[in-house]
């Protein structure tokens, strides 16, 4: 099932905000080089919020211990031990708005 | 902790932070006797009176942290002292700079071990993972455990931050009293003496070619009054080194004694001839004297006729209590105490910011072949430093009267400058009340006695009076 998020217009290029949708778990939805990405707004390493950490040359950085993730392919850098990749929602700019598929999980890209 | 700990009834921490109160110490205060120009030397060895130090004049003085240009961008951190404590100072992402004790309030282990950085995107204790925003927030620990105790509440925790940061004309400074008065009131009107330094050209100043550091086995006060009003050591300690880079002895310049003078200003203090570039021709480059010759008639609109003679001139500066400077030979320098008998040197060479490059080039290498552990003249006068203060281990040597008495009726009421004015360079005047204001800081727990006493500029006191 695919969901409405938010206004395509409230992420701005180079920026991560985070999401509550009802029934789902928090969701990260960033915009790099004009391409939306949507993802859980959890590290995968200590649970810790995503969003407020930043985008730095086409990667997710976490504010915490600094683990980096691909926006293309999840792959992590910089990764604190036992650290995995990223995944991802699939997600829509449509009509001005962000679609995003949350029901079965993010999955690998 | 586990009357209450053990049954699972422990109090929240409280983690605001914790910044100390001073004391009284007027026994350690009489150690300055001022009617007879003595000091006694338990201050130079005395272990009782380092932590009072440590506690009455490095937990209160603006202390210098760092130049502006050495933290240019957001994320661009270095790691220094104030008195012990080790300190990060970084740059914000709203281009203010802030800085913070480098302990993590979990177990205490430092959570940034380098001496510098730029882009630094948070500071990770190495100890249990806990994780601090450069803007001394805690963002997280590692793993999952913190995050499922209920009790954990993050958003109370973070570094210590310096109580206040404030900067004068590209120099950063910090205070761990949240009631010290501000930079400037601390200075009071020694502005008009670091404006030699700091603004005698457009642009601003920086400093050049990273920082040196040595220890030297002594206490941090014999630097710090050397460099406050002692050009009298150097016709005797640096006489082989100036003759060595000179080819001649040190000259004061012909009208030394119509001109020479020291100013000190709440212990601050600056003894200067007015004779433009005696300091600047011990680096040994005929260029660098042709520059200030010039820089020295430019800056005549900006410092007037006296400041402007002092740029380049034999001088000598510290900002009480450990932050020094050679104008001239423009070595910036602090004297962080490590024990009483012991100091870590750091040193930076100042320059303006638009010097030709190749002028640059020279006051750094000129700085380092004078300046530096293996420059000539540091050299000279580190083991001055280490045997002044190593004898007193001596029971009865320690007893022993010091002679700070030189120029005792040399007090110039008539000239029209800021602070206690002294004639001469040759002089123990601001040594005096240097070590005064050192006895203020011991003897006073506040802010309005320690701004108003003996070391307060003239006019102040005399209007206090009123």
């Amino acid at each position: 099932m695919i969901i409405e998020i938010c206004d395509s217009a409230a992420i701005p290029e180079g920026e991560i905000r985070r999401f509550e949708p009802e029934g789902f778990a928090p969701i990260a939805v960033a915009r790099h080089e004009g391409r939306l990405y949507v993802f859980p707004d959890r590290c995968p390493h200590a649970d810790e919020s995503l969003a407020e950490g930043w985008l730095e040359d086409g990667r997710v950085v976490c504010g915490v211990h600094f683990a980096e993730f691909e926006l293309d392919t999840g792959k992590v850098h910089n990764p604190p031990v036992g650290c995995p990749n990223l995944s991802f929602f699939r997600c829509e700019d449509r009509d001005g708005k962000v679609f995003a598929t949350l029901t079965g999980g993010p999955e690998y890209v | 902790m586990c009357d209450t700990g053990c049954a699972g009834n422990a109090g929240r921490p409280n983690m605001a932070p914790v910044y100390p109160k001073a004391g009284r110490y007027p026994d350690y205060a009489r150690l300055v006797d001022r009617n007879r120009a003595q000091v006694d030397r338990r201050v130079f060895v005395d272990e009782g009176v380092y932590q009072a130090e440590l506690q009455q004049i490095f937990a209160r003085s603006w202390l210098f942290l760092a130049h502006e240009s050495q933290i240019p961008n957001p994320g661009d951190f270095i790691r220094t002292s104030m008195g012990e404590d080790d300190v990060i100072v970084v740059r914000q992402r709203d281009r203010t700079v802030r800085a913070f004790l480098n302990s993590c309030p979990h177990r205490g282990n430092r959570v940034c071990m380098v001496d510098a950085g730029s882009k630094a995107r948070g500071f990770i204790c190495n100890y249990h993972g806990w994780s601090f925003g450069i803007d001394g927030g805690l963002r997280g620990t590692d793993g999952k455990v913190y995050e499922k105790d209920e009790t954990f509440e993050k958003a109370q925790i973070g570094l210590t931050p310096v109580a206040q940061v404030d900067s004068y004309k590209g120099l950063i400074f910090g205070t761990f009293d949240p009631n010290a008065p501000s930079l400037l009131e601390f200075f009071g009107p020694f502005t008009f003496y670091l404006d030699i330094m700091l603004d005698n050209d457009e642009g601003g100043t920086e400093f050049i070619g990273g920082a040196i550091k040595s220890e030297i086995d002594c206490n941090w006060k014999f630097p710090a009054e050397n460099f406050v009003g002692d050009i009298l050591h150097a016709f005797w300690t640096h006489q082989s080194g100036a003759q060595a880079i000179l080819g001649g002895g040190v000259d004061l310049g012909k009208r030394y004694d119509e001109l020479a003078f020291q100013a000190s200003v709440y212990g601050h203090g600056i003894e200067t001839n007015l004779d433009k570039v005696g300091n600047t021709r011990t680096l040994g480059y005929p260029e660098l004297v042709d520059y200030v010759f010039d820089l020295s008639e430019r800056a005549r609109d900006r410092l007037g006729d006296l400041r402007s003679r002092a740029i380049g001139a034999i001088s000598s500066c510290t900002i009480f209590p450990n932050f020094s400077f050679l104008p001239g030979q423009n070595t910036f320098r602090v004297w962080h105490p490590r024990g009483p008998g012991k100091i870590e040197l750091v040193v930076w060479t100042l320059v303006n910011k638009n010097a030709p490059d190749h002028i640059k080039e020279l006051y750094r290498k000129g700085v380092m072949m004078t300046f530096s552990p293996g420059g000539v003249f540091e050299m000279d006068d580190g083991e001055n430093w280490e045997y002044s203060t190593r004898v007193n281990q001596g029971f009865v040597t320690r007893q022993q009267p010091l002679h700070y008495a030189l120029g005792l009726q040399s007090a110039d009421l008539d000239r029209d400058l800021p602070g206690h004015i002294h004639k001469g360079s040759l002089n123990d005047a601001n040594q005096r009340l240097f070590y005064t204001r050192w006895a203020e800081f011991m003897e006073h727990d506040n802010w309005t006695d320690l701004q108003n006493g003996e070391t307060a500029p003239p006019q102040k006191t005399a209007s206090a009076a009123e």
